[in-house]
């Protein structure tokens, strides 16, 4: 007889049903520690302000929590992106909140009285959607399997903890149907069908075994899903699964200011001896804690990172698992009272003599912030990474002799070059570029030209800041320079660590540029632009700064400068780290490349804000490195895949790092010549194949210089 | 070991070439955009008072003769973890020869106390004379040892080596004394922890001016210096030719001697 109604009996067949609502307890108390352990580390941590802009930050958490923004995204893997590893991810999560959607209704119905689980939506929802999102769960673990057991990348953390988890899902999943494909076959279910996997499973039962049997092997197994069920959810918050609250905690608690404004600001004159910098896990903040937990071992971090990448010891990932393990293992010391920090050792140091942690490693960070911009859970690892240099450089003045020679050179003569021969001002050589101090009145100008250390001391880039000069002028833009009286603006100390000489060098600016009266600042320089755009407003100065990419676009969109003699070699454009991923401008340059060739602009497997940082930041263009883990070959590689002749780029430090790339990949000696001669493309534009062939020969150019190539003003011609 | 080092500020020798100029009626150089920094051989010395005093102990002074702006070089000897600091203040000091210089330090030396070892750099980085520290050690009456390279205290001696220029030398020397330190690779100077240079700020600094070091004016210094120039490079590329290599080779030398005969 067909009951009137769909619907199924809640607790068929199930022996001591109470006994579930006894085991409840224990799961919830055992689960519930789990995640109280870790909250109580948490409130130990430094203090960090990140309560402000709720509505900024639910919004973060719906796109990359539920929404699952950035674990959809593609992963990069040594300038490749890796098969799509998001998907099984995907399919889990979407399973289990359809199946814990399903388990409410059968407590609502059961506990509360009410009768929703019937008719139509009984079989629409309850029966075939669960079902069937239930069949995606599985789906989703056998991938995850097949990458975790076969496949096996790199990136992951193969840890037993990581296949119990797997497993664990699998049975909870697997055993679910089970119990639903024996009642359904021991009851003689007539909305079977319905449950279209639990129906195969019952068919196929029944063709085996007799009803009875079904029965009383639904009664066991529906105890052991049960259990299972209950102890896997005790389990997960003592396991990186604990990601299903901290993960969307850590990304409320994000740091809204991007990359550029996330160091953390230091006090010299209020506390004469806390230490400097972090080289000790009880000084960190709460946030950095929350952070160590919320990471779910992807290994995304890692696998963008470019010095790992380049065969570094490097590993944001190992970093933070370093971390976290060292959190939980001092778990203790972390809760005792708090120590007065007067010249006591570290009571959980950080700094290992080897691995992740180890100061080698941190010294081969070059700032590119890949790893922050991957992370699904918005950890901040590049923070942890220059607090610890911070201690090492201010504490112990320990650092690559190459850096601390750049470091004294900075001290001494403002620019991070030493034994230079060039002057400020040898570029403006033949041009008439108006000078500060030489003005009768600095105030009229409109715009200072903060020409920067890496352009003005190294003479490749002379051309670049040429070229902008001239540009400017041709435009009728009113500029000047600082000419000798410029000084670096501190980016290189306060990567490399020197926070102290960094806020003096910025205060010492900040007197300059208000002596002339500056507001408006243009640069040709990422690193200068990012420094005063986001660092000196930390320190009490606020300029209108633009990079030159995005002033002179603003000056070709006002026809101030027109490209009437545009080339037509193939150019592909490099994106800076602090120009894009810092300050996400990615589309100024690319308007200047495209108006400046009327060949093709490919672009590189890994650009914009999945660029592939040059080697260069964070200090280390000052330092020699190991021939083959030099980043900027990795790089100079990618960009000569694309089988462009010219890579475009708008950083001084970019420029050298991808020439001396460029030249080593290719067997080319650097060009002296500024004004070298485009290689002709390895083939025309228009004959440019699908597959492209990889260039042989390839020069590296500002967009200003292709910009002014391509301006009837330019002489060139 | 008591041990005084004395540090000399001049005009950043690294800076371009195209930034130097000199005042040639004041007989100077000017300083212009360039930074003032430590004599670096005055940083070798103070180097290697720094591991004198890691190794036995001591006490290190530093002093220096200069205008205002020699705080610096003193108070980031300070943050390299110099225990005292004293400054003669001398508006005149860039324009004093060896002997004036030895004659003010000998008379702050003497005022500051007694040392038991007063370390100089080998020379300084502007003028490159070299003599203050033999000067110094005349009119302190004290021996004096130049170009040390490492000294070690040895029950209450000093063994020294020194650089010459067929070797090294070693000396056994009973305090005081007065050294030149040169340069090696062993005496490159430390760089200060941020904290030192922080708290090198909050060091009491003896400043003394010159005038209160009753020296007696005199007008016999031995030096005196007369005119000073930039001297004016000219370069020129010429390319010889021929025919095969040989006969540029053989152009080349002749044009090589030619060239020699006509300067010498």
């Amino acid at each position: 007889m067909m009951p009137a109604e769909a619907t199924r009996e809640i607790f068929w067949n199930v022996p001591f049903p109470w006994l579930m609502y006894v085991l409840l307890v224990p799961t919830v108390v055992v689960g519930g520690w789990g995640l109280y352990r870790r909250l109580r580390l948490w409130r130990t941590g430094g203090p960090a302000m990140r309560w402000d802009r709720p509505k900024e930050r639910l919004a973060l958490v719906w796109r990359h929590a539920v929404g699952q923004g950035r674990t959809l995204r593609r992963a990069y893997s040594s300038g490749r992106a890796s098969s799509s590893s998001s998907v099984f991810h995907l399919l889990i999560t979407v399973g289990f909140v359809v199946l814990t959607m399903a388990t409410t209704v059968v407590m609502l119905d059961h506990d509360f009285g009410t009768r929703i689980m019937r008719g139509g939506f009984y079989l629409f929802f309850q029966s075939l959607t669960v079902d069937l999102f239930g069949a995606l769960v599985l789906v989703g673990i056998g991938i995850a399997m097949i990458r975790r057991w076969l496949q096996k990348p790199s990136r992951l953390v193969f840890t037993d903890e990581a296949s119990a988890i797997l497993i664990a899902i699998f049975v909870v999943a697997a055993s679910g149907f089970l119990v639903e494909g024996w009642r359904i076959a021991a009851t003689h279910d007539p909305w079977g069908p319905w449950s279209p996997i639990g129906y195969l499973i019952a068919q196929g039962s029944l063709a085996v075994a007799e009803p009875s049997t079904l029965t009383t092997a639904h009664a066991v197994v529906w105890w052991g899903h049960c259990v299972v069920t209950f102890a896997f959810l005790a389990w997960a918050p003592y396991t990186k699964l604990a990601h299903v609250v901290t993960a969307p905690l850590n990304i409320f608690f994000a740091n809204l200011d991007g990359h550029a404004a996330s160091l953390r600001p230091m006090d010299f004159e209020a506390d004469d001896d806390a230490t400097l910098g972090v080289d000790d896990l009880t000084k960190m903040t709460w946030k950095d804690l929350l952070d160590l937990d919320s990471c779910t071992e992807c290994g995304r971090c890692t696998a963008a990172c470019p010095a790992h990448t380049a065969g570094k010891s490097l590993s944001p990932r190992d970093i933070v698992l370093g971390l976290r393990d060292l959190m939980h293992d001092g778990a203790e010391t972390l809760l005792a009272a708090p120590q007065d920090d007067t010249d006591n050792a570290p009571a959980l140091p950080i700094l290992q003599q080897t691995g992740a942690l180890s100061a080698e490693s941190l010294w081969q960070c070059t700032t590119c912030a890949a790893c922050m911009e991957v992370c699904p859970v918005y950890i901040e690892q590049l923070p942890k990474i220059l607090d610890v240099r911070r201690y090492l450089t201010m504490e112990e003045a320990e650092m690559p002799p190459s850096m601390a020679d750049a470091m004294t050179s900075l001290e001494r003569r403002g620019h991070p070059y030493p034994g230079t021969r060039l002057s400020r001002i040898d570029w403006t050589d033949g041009l008439d570029v108006p000078v500060m101090s030489e003005l009768d009145d600095p105030g009229e100008v409109d715009v200072l030209l903060w020409v920067g250390c890496a352009t003005a001391l190294i003479e490749r880039n002379h051309s670049v800041v040429r070229s902008l000069a001239q540009l400017l002028q041709h435009a009728g833009v009113s500029f000047a320079i600082l000419g000798r009286e410029e000084r670096c603006n501190g980016d290189a100390a306060r990567r490399m660590g020197n926070e102290f000489l960094f806020e003096t060098m910025a205060r010492k600016n900040q007197a300059l540029l208000e002596r002339y009266g500056v507001e408006k600042i243009v640069t040709p320089c990422p690193h200068c632009f990012n420094t005063f755009k986001n660092d000196y407003p930390t320190v009490g100065g606020d300029y209108h700064v633009e990079h030159h990419s995005s002033f002179l676009a603003k000056l070709v969109d006002d026809g101030r400068i027109q490209s009437t003699q545009a080339a037509e070699h193939n150019v592909t454009f490099h994106d800076p780290c602090y120009l894009g991923r810092y300050n996400r401008e990615f589309d100024a340059p690319r308007q200047l490349v495209q108006i400046s060739t009327h060949g093709r602009t490919p672009e590189m497997e890994q650009s914009r804000e999945n660029s592939f940082c040059c080697g260069g930041g964070g200090g280390l263009s000052f330092t020699e490195e190991p021939a083959e883990q030099r980043v900027n070959r990795q790089r100079a590689s990618q960009a000569l895949a694309t089988g462009a002749s010219v890579v475009g780029t708008g950083c001084p430090f970019c420029m050298t790092m991808l020439e001396d790339g460029v030249a080593a990949v290719t067997g080319d000696l650097p060009s002296d010549d500024a004004a070298a001669k485009i290689p002709a493309d390895s083939m025309p534009a228009d004959s440019m194949p699908a597959t492209r062939m990889p260039a042989k020969r390839m020069i590296v150019k500002d967009i200003a210089e292709l910009l002014w190539d391509a301006t009837e003003a330019s002489p060139d011609t | 070991m008591n041990i005084l080092v004395c540090l000399k500020q001049i005009l950043d020798p690294d800076i371009p070439a195209r930034d130097f100029r000199i005042d040639p009626e004041r007989r100077e150089a000017v300083r212009g955009s360039a930074d003032l920094v430590t004599n670096i051989f005055c940083e070798n010395a103070l180097e290697t008072a720094l591991q004198l005093k890691d190794a036995h102990d001591g006490m290190i002074t530093v002093l220096s003769h200069g205008s205002e702006e020699a705080e610096d070089v003193l108070r980031k000897a300070l943050a390299m973890k110099a225990d005292e600091a004293a400054l003669v203040l001398d508006d005149d000091a860039a324009q004093a020869d060896p002997l004036q210089a030895a004659r003010v330090l000998a008379a702050a030396a003497r005022k500051l106390g007694s040392f038991d070892v007063i370390m100089v750099g080998r020379e300084s980085g502007d003028w490159g004379v070299g003599q203050t520290g033999g000067l110094l050690a005349e009119e302190l009456g004290v021996p004096f040892i130049a170009l040390v390279e490492h000294l070690d205290v040895d029950e209450g001696k000093l063994r020294i080596r020194r650089q010459t220029d067929t070797g090294t030398e070693i000396f056994e020397v009973t305090p005081p004394v007065v050294i030149s330190i040169t340069n090696s690779e062993n005496n490159l100077p430390r760089i200060p922890k941020t904290r030192d240079v922080m708290k090198s700020y909050r060091k009491p600094l003896t400043t003394i001016a010159v005038a209160d070091l009753s020296l007696t004016p005199s007008s016999d210094s031995y030096f005196r210096l007369v005119e000073i120039s930039v001297p004016e490079k000219e370069t020129r590329c010429e390319l010889v030719e021929g025919h095969n290599l040989e006969q540029r080779i053989d152009a080349f030398a002749h044009r090589v001697a030619e060239i020699a005969n006509t300067t010498r």
